[in-house]
């Protein structure tokens, strides 16, 4: 009980001394607001996850449904209608459209402007036809068909819960819809009801020229021919023709012709008895296929594909489209071509959604910055602690035995100070990996030099003091000199070293991960100044430069500003106003 | 011990300090490519021809003999022959260190005379907004990294008001037969502003803050109210006697600083694509070029020894009561 109690007496000196120091903080006009700063981005640091509104490394995507409007016998430029992907559109009249997809979006264009409508649904719709402009359906995922009776959309029984991917109503008491594994229905003016399918393979399309006689296209190559009730299969010009790739798209002209396309540039041609191949001046996928008159059709694709029909063949058309096209609907020579699949959304500038804005490869700014915060505050405390407690032993061994060991430590410093910071690291980074380890080793080897002579001048002169001598005539060793009487006094000078270390590790973190030698995969905000250096499109890119510069900024003040108030404390005559007290040197 | 002997035996230390880092350095380099030849030749290349170029770089003799040829060589200027370049390297490296000079001297300049005036004015006006704002701005300045303000300067001044060059020394393409040739021009000065500006901003605000801690102090001393009392005007008393006392701890700072700025400089001169060695050293770790990577950090490492012993001497002339005794500082 006695020992114990002894014990905590020895230990009394180094809680007074940890002590001191926050208050010196927390006193000082500019270290208060310092330490706040200092918090929050601790904060920051431990709940980046949380802060964080994105993946840091995922490419964010823009998801918006585009629309090329084809009027007159001209592709006009393609332009944003809604904020989700488009799958399908139906022309009705020159003066009426209707587009619909993901999550249930369905937009109308009334002649002007595509407007979006209230819809019954929020899973992805997949196609959409009309009989007139008072009668249509759209059907989509898990066999869901809705339907327009002239007021609004609302949902109707459906006998499946596949999805379905193509509808075609040519009257109004008769319509088609395909889907996965075969599926077709049938409407019969009140119901959905499930027809015998001759296949099992995929549907994609249904076209209907009249109640009675239509095409159905699906996968690996399946033309399937409706007429008067009764499933036909496809009859080809020779035995050469057809094709085992999948079908995406089909439409036949009034006067009996048509086309359909699929996946790799796929185009067949049908002549009012056969279907044929055509030669395809595209190899990537096609989406839609729209026809203007026996001399004039289009086809469209991904990536902002349209193919021309001349009447012989089909050749490619540059309309500088980027955006992917999912569907295509032409009637009485007017029409869309509708779609895009997302995009990736670079270099756009702050938005709610991305508040730094996002780089070049659509990552988020703002979700990087938040968990820089952590590497930043990791390396910057475990290196200060590293330095200081390097700086503190070499120094109070220095300081304390003087003489021989003095001076062979001395010389070592002497030696470190003529090793600069970055090439050091650089060549650290030339030999091994690039690594965080890499970075608080280079600045943990380096920067304790400072630490050392400081801490050491304090300790020459505390060794002088009477106390100390006091303590060695009453016997104590040279440990117990150290660890009690000298220790808890250079407590508040380790303490300042601290603070200025961690800013001092904090900024050569920044300045190495900048010069591309941190790890690749992790984000610091040197590696953020990193990559936008590296892109080239920093110089525009503002707010891609300023967020990082400006957390390492605000968190290396903070720690000046902290360590500014601690160094009132290890030098008095700093304090107060006009230092005109007597005594004071 | 006078003056002399304590150059002379601070010039020892340092020749000492350089030769323990170049050991350090060529072994270290050695650990991490064991064998050079490697790196020499082809693939591919007969035994006899590999023995042969290892015999002529001295590469067949024992690790000790190898050390010396390399002490030899470096000392006459001589530090190899380039993986990346495939020529010598003194020529080079001489001249990306005029180019690293002629960027650092400037900034530096501007920043250690700007900046001590700037913290004579903060301590004058003691407790008014402008030393509030003087300290935090400063704090900040110190703060921001230099690369990064580099970056807002080239955003700034070079792409939206496009008013100054943002990379290398001169207007590509241009002639020049000589460095003296290529620096003494206008094109130059123009193309120096911004990277000097970002180093010495980023310079400035440590003397400014130091200078005035040390102003307040000095403010205390005795021999200021003497001035008063003699009736001096306050300008004379604060530059003339307290400012060229306050003076000292700054240069002690300069001495630590400049060394730092030698490595701090690598950063500006990626920003900027200024030729210097530190582009160099980085270039060079990114095509693993070993020996150019070598004599970069040698050099490097003796301009920051050049410039700590330029600011000791610099601290005895300012200091007379310096006295240069046995034990180091």
């Amino acid at each position: 009980m006695a020992q114990k109690s002894n014990r905590w007496k020895q230990l009394q000196p180094y809680f007074q001394s940890m002590k001191a120091p926050f208050k010196a903080i927390w006193a000082d006009p500019l270290g208060r607001p310092g330490s706040i700063l200092f918090i929050l981005i601790l904060f920051v640091a431990i709940f980046a996850p949380v802060l964080a509104t994105h993946d840091p490394h995922v490419m964010n995507e823009n998801i918006e449904g585009t629309a090329a409007p084809f009027v007159d016998g001209e592709w006009q430029r393609m332009s944003v209608i809604g904020d989700r992907p488009l799958n399908s559109t139906a022309v009705i009249s020159p003066g009426e459209s209707y587009s619909v997809g993901r999550e249930g979006i369905i937009l109308h264009f009334d002649g002007d402007e595509w407007v979006e409508k209230e819809s019954p649904v929020d899973i992805s719709l997949q196609s959409v036809d009309f009989f007139s402009p008072e009668f249509g359906f759209a059907v989509g995922e898990k066999g869901t068909i809705i339907l327009f009776d002239g007021q609004a959309w609302q949902q109707v029984d459906s006998p499946v819960e596949i999805m379905l991917k193509g509808v075609a109503v040519p009257a109004e008491d008769m319509a088609l819809a395909v889907g996965e594994e075969g599926t077709i229905l049938q409407w019969d003016g009140s119901s959905w009801t499930r027809l015998e399918s001759p296949t099992e393979r995929d549907l994609n399309a249904v076209f209907m020229t009249s109640p009675d006689s239509g095409v159905l296209v699906g996968g690996r190559g399946t033309i399937i021919h409706y007429e008067e009730g009764e499933f036909v299969n496809a009859s080809f010009r020779t035995m050469l023709d057809g094709t085992f790739r999948d079908l995406n798209a089909v439409a036949i002209s009034p006067e009996g012709f048509g086309f359909t396309t699929g996946q790799r540039g796929e185009i067949l041609g049908f002549d009012g008895e056969d279907w044929f191949n055509m030669s395809s001046p595209e190899s990537r996928e096609l989406t839609g296929v729209g026809i203007v008159d026996a001399d004039k059709a289009y086809i469209v694709g991904i990536r902002g594909i349209v193919l021309e029909y001349d009447g012989e063949a089909w050749s490619r058309m540059d309309l500088g489209y980027r955006r992917s096209f999912r569907g295509l609907d032409i009637s009485e020579g007017y029409g869309f071509g509708i779609g895009t699949d997302p995009y990736i959304n670079e270099l756009s500038p702050p938005t709610r959604d991305h508040l730094f804005g996002t780089t070049h490869l659509g990552r988020d700014i703002w979700s990087q910055v938040m968990y820089g915060s952590r590497t930043a505050l990791i390396v910057g405390i475990v290196t200060a602690l590293l330095v200081n407690i390097i700086g503190v032993v070499i120094g109070l061994v220095s300081g304390y035995f003087r003489g021989r060991v003095d001076n062979i430590l001395m010389r070592i410093v002497d030696i470190m100070y003529g090793l600069p910071l970055e090439p050091f690291a650089i060549i650290l980074v030339l030999i091994f990996r690039p690594s965080l380890w890499i970075i608080i080793l280079a600045i943990g080897l380096l920067t304790w030099r400072t630490n050392a002579r400081i801490i050491r001048s304090q300790v020459l002169s505390l060794v002088e003091r009477p106390f100390i001598k006091a303590a060695r005539v009453a016997g104590a060793g040279d440990l117990r000199i150290i660890l009690v009487h000298i220790a808890p006094n250079i407590l508040p000078l380790a303490f300042l070293q601290l603070a200025v270390a961690i800013g001092y590790a904090i900024t050569a973190e920044a300045t190495l991960s900048f010069l591309g030698l941190g790890p690749p995969r992790l984000y610091s905000w040197g590696t953020i100044l990193h990559a936008a250096r590296l892109s080239g499109a920093w110089r525009t890119a503002w707010w891609w430069i300023i967020p990082p510069g400006v957390f390492i900024s605000l968190t290396v003040v903070s720690v000046f500003l902290i360590s500014r108030s601690l160094e009132v404390l290890t030098n008095p005559r700093l304090r107060g106003g006009n230092t005109r007290a007597p005594g004071s040197k | 011990m006078g003056k002399k002997e304590f150059i002379i035996r601070r010039l020892l230390q340092m020749v000492v300090t350089f030769l323990i880092i170049l050991t350090g350095l060529f072994f270290v380099f050695r650990l991490a490519l064991p064998d050079p030849t490697s790196a020499l030749v082809m693939e591919g290349l007969s035994a006899e021809a590999q023995a042969m170029v290892r015999a002529r770089f001295g590469l067949d003799r024992p690790l000790w003999q190898q050390y010396f040829i390399y002490l030899g060589n470096f000392f006459q200027g001589e530090f190899g022959m380039s993986f990346h370049y495939r020529s010598a390297i003194a020529p080079i490296v001489w001249e990306k260190m005029l180019n690293t000079l002629v960027l650092m001297f400037p900034a530096i300049i501007i920043s250690y005379s700007t900046g001590p005036i700037l913290g004579v004015i903060l301590s004058w006006r003691r407790g008014s907004r402008v030393e509030y704002s003087g300290i935090v701005g400063g704090l900040f300045l110190r703060s921001a990294p230099v690369f990064w303000t580099g970056m807002i300067f080239i955003m700034l001044f070079g792409i939206t008001l496009g008013i100054l060059p943002t990379s290398g020394m001169r207007t590509l393409p241009y002639e020049a037969t000589g460095f003296l040739d290529k620096v003494f021009t206008l094109d130059f000065l123009w193309h120096l502003i911004l990277p000097a500006m970002t180093i010495a901003i980023y310079y400035m605000a440590l003397p400014m803050l130091i200078m005035r801690n040390t102003m307040l102090e000095v403010m205390g001393e005795d021999f200021i109210e003497l001035c008063q009392a003699k009736g001096l005007s306050e300008r004379v008393i604060m530059y003339k006697h307290a400012a060229r006392n306050a003076l000292l701890p700054v240069v002690t700072q300069a001495a630590i600083t400049i060394g730092l700025a030698v490595g701090g400089q690598v950063v500006v001169e990626v920003v900027f694509s200024w030729p210097g060695l530190g582009r160099e050293i980085i270039q060079s770790v990114r095509t693993s070029d070993f020996p150019m990577a070598q004599a970069c950090f040698m050099l490097m490492a003796g301009m920051v020894m050049v410039m700590n012993f330029l600011a000791d001497l610099l601290y005895g002339y300012l200091d007379p009561r310096v006295v240069y005794q046995k034990g180091g500082k």
